[in-house]
């Protein structure tokens, strides 16, 4: 089973760094976070107008008569399609032995699969809420952010880790002790 | 074409973050867990070279910026959220959209989590303004506040980061 990444976290590091740079010169910084409202905001407006039009925090995201997916969400669906495709050559798609499991989170936790799910949703539900709360996530608000030197930025990184890294302690703390 | 060169740059994006193992669960939490740095490495790295690079390209005013405001009250308790949810996940919203690509399905369950966490922030939006309005400071960076040229505070950055990717980091925890 192949699981160690294919490039090192210099090489890898200094290409998405380059990647920024070409992307902020062509178009804008990088960022992911903001397509998930968009993705809701098109697909109301087709189901429910009226609804959309209610909301307003939806209604900040695209025109009037406008609600069309636009470079960002491109830039989003590239990103699935380049991770499968990068996958794929390097022998590394599907490559757990249970694909809804990680074989550290089992070794803690059990192989239950509707469990592992749980924590995927909720982790998924408190991330995009802190995202748009934040009006980023790590990498339009920390890595995009930070390389602009934008003090909010610097601020939303240190927030993450010292939560990420106190709440990832919690839930290991069985692999910790042993 | 904007949408092709979306796509293109998408593409790319995703595939580094699958090469470099940014996409993994095992690789994410053990950087949480402070015992495999690789990936807090991967983005002071791609954060030291894009600083310079951005901050060159905007000495030759080619840099299309993208400010956030910064509104401190609003951002900790973000973060701090957005935190439990990146270790209970062991993805981000970037991350879980790569691993979904890579066929993992709890990668999967995690954009659906995220499509309804962001509903919920838009249901709750009205409630949470006033997290956006206190302390509110605006677009501000480092250069601006300091009112020098980006560059003079670039450099010196990124030469920090390099210092903790290659002696700080590395010597504590490899």
């Amino acid at each position: 089973m192949h699981d160690e990444p294919v490039l090192s976290w210099k090489v890898a590091g200094l290409l998405l760094g380059l990647l920024l740079i070409v992307a902020t010169a062509l178009v804008k910084p990088l960022g992911v976070s903001t397509q998930y409202v968009v993705t809701e905001a098109v697909a109301l407006h087709k189901v429910a107008p009226a609804v959309a039009e209610s909301n307003e925090y939806l209604n900040k995201y695209g025109e009037k008569g406008d609600w069309g997916v636009g470079y960002g969400w491109m830039l989003v669906l590239g990103m699935f399609v380049g991770g499968s495709l990068s996958a794929l050559i390097t022998r590394r798609f599907r490559s757990r032995a249970n694909p809804s499991l990680p074989s550290m989170w089992q070794t803690e936790f059990g192989s239950s699969s509707p469990r592992r799910m749980m924590h995927a949703f909720t982790g998924g539900v408190l991330l995009l809420f802190g995202a748009r709360l934040a009006g980023g996530c790590t990498s339009g608000h920390m890595i995009s952010g930070i390389s602009q030197l934008t003090i909010g930025s610097f601020i939303f990184g240190i927030s993450i880790f010292a939560s990420g890294i106190i709440t990832a302690r919690i839930l290991y703390k069985r692999r910790l002790a042993s | 074409m904007k949408l092709v060169l979306g796509l293109a740059i998408g593409m790319a994006f995703g595939a580094i973050l699958q090469l470099g193992g940014a996409s993994s669960y095992k690789k994410i939490m053990g950087s949480l867990l402070l015992k495999d740095m690789d990936i807090i490495k991967l983005i002071l790295m791609a954060i030291a070279v894009g600083t310079v690079g951005i901050y060159a390209l905007d000495l030759a005013d080619m840099a299309n910026m993208s400010i956030k405001p910064t509104y401190v009250v609003g951002i900790v308790i973000a973060g701090l959220i957005f935190g439990v949810g990146f270790a209970v996940a062991g993805y981000c919203p970037g991350t879980c959209i790569v691993a979904a690509g890579e066929g993992k399905t709890d990668a999967i369950v995690t954009i659906l989590g995220g499509l309804a966490g962001a509903a919920l922030y838009a249901l709750a939006y009205p409630m949470l303004a006033g997290l956006i309005e206190v302390t509110n400071y605006g677009e501000v960076t480092l250069p601006s506040a300091f009112g020098i040229n980006g560059l003079w505070i670039a450099i010196p950055f990124s030469a920090i980061l390099f210092l903790l990717m290659f002696k700080v980091l590395k010597d504590r925890y490899e």
